[in-house]
């Protein structure tokens, strides 16, 4: 299994425990707040296969339940661009 | 457990938007090969920046010859022309745009106060130039005695002094520091406004712009100011070029007044308001200067 990566041209900042996220030139902003931004960095972390291990290790839920939701936002993140599969 | 990409109904904080404002123009112009330099706000190295806020725009410094160029490319993607150089500001150096996501952003064709030929001042920024990072894209910004002579010549066009800016870039200096500024100022023939900022200005009376600077730094009627920038250009077309701008309506000014384009009738109609407001500055001009007032 491989990893994912921040995409070319994506700008990102974080602030406040946010972590905002624009594809450039022309946007928009995204905000991941959260959870969401929890996903983020796990995702960019390591083995996209143990995404949701990593995000229950730093919200104290457990894997398996949470597994499906995490693998969709993640689905969502990289259809929209925002991320890509890094071999 | 469930969460979503949110584009809507949330709001970013200015600073957020300022910087992603910085990246996008960079990518851009890494895409169609412009030059330009970050300046002010967040790309102001931070041993210069007294941890003030961000500002409330992003301005860049453009290659005169890519200006035409980046222009083309921000109204592709989705930047709005908010004002021209015409009108954007008296020295006609600004041209400020407009965009839903990142706000606004000046570009600069050159910097007021530097009377070496604009393409050439820029080439001595781009050579000393640095990197920063700004949303994790790489920014190219002037080097850090540059960045601290361009507060300073900024710092000139302000009544209140920007004192702060002065001080950082310039009091608080290291003499090392002051001897390179020194010497850049001198290469970009910007002596007469660097003065005006450090309140050194009356060593350059004879200078053309002096006038000009005296105005622009300590305040002045508009008409003062208007006359001085005639007395400041640096040959006769550029003199009549200022002059047949001073009498004509700032449109830019006018539509954001009325928020919209003015129609001609009210083009015509601010024409006329503007001489005689022009007569009333000028009429309490004679009543300052009369003794014993």
């Amino acid at each position: 299994m491989t990893g994912l990566r921040r995409a070319p041209g994506i700008g990102i900042q974080e602030q406040n425990g946010a972590v905002y996220v624009a594809p450039l030139p022309d946007g928009p902003i995204v905000v991941l707040d959260g959870v969401a931004g929890v996903i983020w960095h796990a995702a960019c972390a390591g083995d996209r296969a143990t995404i949701a291990e990593r995000v229950a290790e730093a919200t104290d839920a457990a894997a398996d339940e949470i597994r499906d939701d995490v693998d969709a936002f993640v689905a969502d993140l990289v259809a929209r661009g925002l991320l890509v599969y890094d071999p | 457990m469930a969460a979503e990409v949110n584009e809507v109904g949330v709001s970013v904080p200015l600073s957020v938007r300022l910087r992603f404002g910085h990246a996008a123009v960079q990518h851009l112009a890494d895409e169609i090969g412009v030059d330009l330099l970050h300046i002010k706000g967040v790309a102001v190295d931070p041993e210069l920046r007294s941890g003030r806020d961000s500002g409330s725009d992003v301005d860049v410094l453009v290659r005169p010859g890519h200006v035409d160029r980046l222009d083309r490319a921000m109204r592709r993607h989705g930047w709005r022309l908010y004002s021209t150089f015409e009108w954007g500001s008296p020295f006609g150096h600004a041209q400020t745009y407009l965009h839903d996501a990142w706000g606004y952003v000046d570009i600069h064709r050159f910097f007021p106060g530097i009377r070496l030929e604009p393409g050439r001042a820029f080439e001595q920024f781009w050579r000393d130039r640095n990197e920063v990072q700004i949303a994790r894209i790489g920014c190219h910004v002037p080097s850090v005695t540059a960045q601290g002579v361009l507060l300073v010549l900024n710092a000139a066009r302000s009544t209140n002094g920007r004192s702060v800016d002065v001080r950082m870039a310039w009091v608080d200096a290291s003499t090392e520091r002051r001897a390179e500024m020194t010497a850049l100022v001198a290469d970009l023939d910007a002596s007469v406004a660097f003065a005006a900022a450090t309140g050194e200005l009356e060593r350059y009376r004879g200078e053309r712009d002096y006038r000009l600077w005296k105005i622009v730094s300590e305040g002045g009627s508009r008409s003062a100011e208007w006359w001085a920038r005639i007395r400041a250009a640096p040959n006769l077309g550029a003199a009549l070029r200022v002059a047949a701008r001073a009498p004509r309506v700032n449109v830019d000014h006018l539509a954001h007044r009325l928020g919209r384009a003015p129609t001609r009738g009210e083009v015509a109609g601010e024409f006329f308001r503007r001489p005689a407001r022009a007569v009333r500055e000028a009429w309490r001009g004679i009543r300052r200067a009369e003794p014993g007032r």
